[in-house]
């Protein structure tokens, strides 16, 4: 299920879910308020060709199994039979190594691409998928927030508001960009993207009429979506059709050959999402295999993308956040899998990311009393390392919600 | 008889317009149940739209001639209503040797390696690749079990088509939604039957009796990997889905009950198709689950679950807002959530009290609520008065670009609700189903005998057939090697992969019967004649009020009247009445792509 919001109107289960995990605290501040952008765009102007990718990877990926810190005696006492032996590892340096999948990933990072931010979470997390997921969508966890991080970023660096500005690749739309003022280009197939029609039906059929006032709310929507449909779906038709690249993406593009055509086409859109879907990443059963297998889908498809990228000369513009809504429990469980657990890595890709480690890897000695590991990074300061190092726009404060600093990600 | 039609239809959209208008909006919230002075046939249509998947004017017309007590018993104490409809036929898929089936491919051919023999298949004493009729059996396995569930998918379409209980195929759908299971990890199109046909006996009975069904339900038991959860080893996610998403919601219990009740289903698990409970691997000491503590097993778990206050509100709570409309004040919720309760978790009284309830006909319930695809699928197909589902558009391929594939909800919560339903590329493909419908694709390749570009088998074929050998037969085309997934598939030691999956298709197909490929038999001339349309306004008139649930405005009414003039080169229906049957498809497909279309 993808919850989603839009405009000022809300899914059920997304309120329901984080109303039900208020904690005692008054309702979050931003709700009902509205944001004011004037000062917004001071050094966002410079940075106006600009991409953010934003891959997720839903189902709580297992960051220790991912990069595994080799180094730490910790880390083979709580996985005995699931912790993968050193010699296997593409190692990095000395603490950590890449799941023997990740031959892209190992690239990325030798290459000076990638950034690895660790520890990343939040108090209080949850071990529900859906909150959490939502928690890491709206940027505000345990709130009852109900935007998403890069819509509200879309509505301020881009107070237009330009058309197709967000493109979100999926089955339905990510509560990641829910926007006030921004319809996002949301499809799957961008070949179906398109409406059949005889030609004498075309002028009824592109005609949206005007919202009559009634009250019925849902049709106002649907009238809105109607005239983004119009809008965008010709030129996500036609970037497909000319796009050509012989970057192999692995068995899993992870629909990132579709981004690329739409950047190759010099699209608008300065912020895409899509993800590996439907909790693909929740191994608590029988993990080594199967996780194995879907890193190397993903690390295979994000080191296609870069080099796409380069191919096309857009190496520079384009930056890709990674992440997942939880990492995993430390110690494995009977079922050669693990459980849900807390913080995780977060990736930073590209060739305008200063490549290494960021923040503090959380103690495989000091777990909580869940077996969990402890976060050291709140994950909202590399939401604010992308928006203020990459977009250039300093207000952060507002739109998180608070004060997270940056890392030094970006020149 | 025909004048009557006419009238009745013509009136049918003043009625819609009428109703809409005179609402009382003070009705909002009211749960008295509306007077037989305010049943008419707009409030028997919403009834239909909702209690089923929506009327033919022939129903409404009769809904409307009960009284709205007569009409809503009807529908939710359905049981006495005869309804023959035939039992799913198998296609002999599966056999005895296929149990049990492993849980990857890894392992089915190493238990191969190490016992020269898996899933009733030998290993090659002596050759080349001795283990591929090992891997070409589990690939047989996961496309027949797929294909069948696209015939599972048909049988129960055509089911709510046709069904005489329209709100019994309607509440398995909703509790398919709620308790999701998904083929793709289930993969035994058997076990995704017998979930269906527990919601549809028990769907609208003891929610107690459902739940403790699903919990020992197989395909529920190997989607939450309740095998795994053992005495001294207690897997969570069994527990904490049947918290967190069947009966309580997130933050009315901790991660500490889910970990206790976890421990109350070890020993919990399915063979075959049967639920069995292996004593030795239940943990039978003592649990606290929300405050109780016992030697719980699942069952008592259950009913503590079902004791606590807020599960009652939960399930009572998802049913308004499913079949009334999103929005729910706290205090409705309480009161929904109490009288299930009282009535002891039974349903069907809930059911009744909303249908006959003035909010269930307030403005903000009526024509608000957005068709989730399924729902628009078959009640498009129902409303063009077709008496089976459409073998071409394929209805898996059309329900699948919707965003609701029948038997594969994308997660263990089901499928989005209201507005997820619609984004630019779902509201688009929406049309697209109606233009699909109308004027069938010349281009159609049946999905269950071409496999399209899955796993790039179709190459395969061809080159097999050629000649070629299978090494270079199953090397992907040309193209820059350079990923690690696209090497490690070619390796070619015991058995080649790529080799496997297309033996696997060609095995399938050979067993699972096909799906029937009619086109709609609509005959949208016959409904115009039959409502005694002399003039294009008036067919695009009859249409409108069939189709429509919220009235267009004047422009567009008058627009697509015009419209059909054109197209037919006069006003006058009558005197084109030899070559009406494509315009009026036109036009039909005109207004099912409105945005009020997808509302209902």
């Amino acid at each position: 299920m993808k919850p989603t919001i839009h405009l000022s109107t809300k899914s059920w289960t997304r309120r329901e879910v984080l109303r039900a995990c208020l904690c005692g605290a008054g309702v979050g501040a931003l709700h009902g308020t509205p944001l004011v952008f004037s000062q917004a765009l001071a050094a966002g102007a410079a940075a106006s060709n600009r991409i953010l990718v934003i891959l997720e990877l839903s189902g709580g990926n297992d960051g220790l199994n991912t990069l595994v810190p080799y180094g730490d005696d910790a880390y083979y006492r709580h996985r005995p039979r699931i912790g993968i032996r050193a010699e296997k590892l593409r190692k990095i340096d000395e603490r950590f190594g890449f799941n023997p999948g990740m031959a892209g990933f190992e690239g990325l990072y030798k290459d000076g691409r990638m950034a690895v931010m660790h520890g990343c979470g939040y108090a209080q997390p949850s071990f529900s998928h859906f909150t959490s997921m939502a928690y890491w969508h709206t940027g505000a966890p345990n709130s009852g927030e109900e935007t998403g991080w890069v819509g509200r970023l879309a509505d301020a660096i881009d107070p237009k508001p330009t058309p197709n500005f967000i493109v979100n690749i999926d089955e339905a739309q990510s509560l990641a960009v829910s926007a006030r003022n921004h319809v996002p280009v949301v499809f799957d197939d961008p070949e179906r993207f398109g409406r059949k029609g005889l030609y004498q039906t075309r002028p009824l059929l592109d005609r949206v009429s005007d919202a009559p006032q009634d009250g019925n709310a849902s049709r106002r929507y649907l009238l809105e979506v109607a005239r983004s449909a119009r809008e965008a779906s010709q030129l996500v038709r036609d970037a497909w059709a000319k796009y050509k690249t012989p970057v192999d993406y692995g068995i899993v593009p992870v629909d990132l050959p579709k981004i690329a055509s739409l950047i190759a086409a010099g699209m608008p859109t300065r912020l895409y999402y899509t993800s590996y879907r439907h909790n693909a990443f929740d191994t608590h059963v029988q993990q080594p295999d199967l996780h194995q297998r879907l890193l190397t889908y993903v690390s295979d498809a994000v080191a296609g993308f870069m080099k796409d990228m380069q191919r096309i000369g857009r190496a520079d513009d384009v930056v890709m956040l990674v992440f997942s809504e939880f990492g995993r429990r430390v110690p494995e469980n009977t079922s050669l899998g693990t459980d849900h657990g807390t913080a995780n890595h977060m990736y930073l890709v590209g060739k305008p990311a200063k490549g290494g480690h960021y923040g503090a890897p959380p103690k495989l000695d000091a777990l909580d009393k869940g077996d969990n590991l402890v976060y050291t990074t709140d994950f909202r300061r590399v939401y604010a390392s992308v928006i203020e190092g990459w977009l250039g726009y300093r207000d952060t404060h507002k739109l998180l919600s608070g004060k997270f600093e940056a890392f030094p990600v970006f020149a | 008889m025909t004048r009557y039609f006419a009238a009745h239809q013509f009136g049918l959209a003043a009625l819609v317009l009428w109703s809409v208008a005179t609402n009382a909006a003070d009705w909002t919230g009211d749960l008295a149940p509306i007077g037989s002075q305010d049943w008419n046939a707009a409030r028997a249509a919403h009834l239909l739209e909702r209690a089923g998947f929506g009327g033919t004017p022939d129903e409404i017309a009769a809904y409307a001639a009960m009284t709205p007590q007569a009409a809503v018993r009807r529908l939710v104490y359905h049981g006495s209503v005869p309804n023959e409809l035939p039992a799913f036929d198998h296609s002999g898929a599966h056999d005895p040797g296929l149990e049990p089936f492993p849980p990857s491919r890894p392992a089915a051919t190493d238990l191969a390696k190490k016992t020269g023999e898996s899933l009733g298949v030998k290993v090659k004493a002596a050759g080349n690749r001795r283990l591929q009729p090992v891997a070409d059996r589990f690939f047989y396995w996961l496309r027949a079990s797929r294909l069948e569930t696209h015939r599972l998918a048909y049988w129960w379409a055509n089911r709510m088509l046709v069904t005489q209980r329209p709100l019994e195929e309607k509440m398995a759908l909703f509790w398919h939604g709620h308790f999701a299971t998904s083929e793709e990890k289930v993969r035994d199109y058997r076990k995704m039957l017998r979930q269906l046909e527990l919601f549809q006996d028990k769907g609208t009975g003891s929610f107690r009796e459902l739940l403790i069904g699903v919990a020992q339900d197989p395909a529920m038991l190997a989607f939450l990997d309740a095998a795994v959860n053992v005495k001294g080893a207690p897997n969570e996610n069994f527990a904490r889905e049947i918290m967190e998403l069947f009966t309580m919601g997130v933050g009315n219990y901790t991660e500490t009950d889910i970990r206790e009740a976890a421990r109350a289903f070890t020993g919990w698990n399915f063979v075959g198709l049967n639920f069995v409970i292996s004593p030795e691997k239940h943990d039978g000491s003592v649990k606290t689950v929300l405050g109780r503590s016992g030697p719980f097993d699942g069952v008592a778990v259950i009913d503590v679950i079902l004791a606590h206050p807020v599960t009652a509100e939960y399930i009572a709570g998802k049913i308004y807002r499913y079949f009334v409309r999103e929005e729910i004040s706290p205090a409705l919720r309480k009161k929904l959530g109490a009288q299930l309760r009282e009535s002891n978790y039974q349903v069907a009284p809930l059911l009744e009290a909303i249908f006959l309830s003035r909010d269930f006909y307030s403005a903000a319930s009526v024509g608000t609520r957005i068709k989730p695809p399924v729902e628009l699928v078959v009640s498009t197909y129902r409303k063009m008065g077709l008496r089976e589902i459409p073998g071409v558009p394929d209805f898996n391929e059309v329900t699948e670009a919707l965003g609701q594939k029948l038997f594969y909800p994308p997660t263990v919560a089901g499928w989005a609700h209201g507005r997820n339903w619609i984004t630019p590329g779902l509201l688009l493909a929406r049309g697209n189903f109606v233009y699909d419908t109308v004027f069938p694709d010349i281009n159609f390749l049946p999905p269950d005998r071409y496999p399209g570009n899955d796993y790039q088998i179709a190459a395969v074929s061809e080159k097999l057939a050629m000649g070629l050998d299978v090494t270079t037969a199953t090397k992907p085309d040309a193209k820059e090697m350079t990923s690690m997934s696209m090497q490690m598939a070619d390796r070619d030691e015991d058995f080649n992969t790529r080799l496997a999956s297309f033996r696997g298709w060609q095995l399938a197909i050979q067993k699972v019967k096909p799906i029937p490929r009619a086109t709609a038999q609509l005959d949208l001339t016959g409904i115009v004649r039959a409502a005694g349309c002399r003039t294009a306004q008036q067919a695009a008139d009859v249409l409108l009020a069939r189709f429509l649930s919220v009235p267009v405005d004047a422009a567009t009414r008058a627009q697509i009247g015009k419209f059909l003039e054109g197209e037919l080169g006069t006003g006058d229906v009558v005197a084109a009445g030899t070559f009406l049957e494509e315009p009026l498809r036109a036009t039909l497909h005109l207004i099912l792509s409105l945005p009020e279309y997808q509302l209902g």
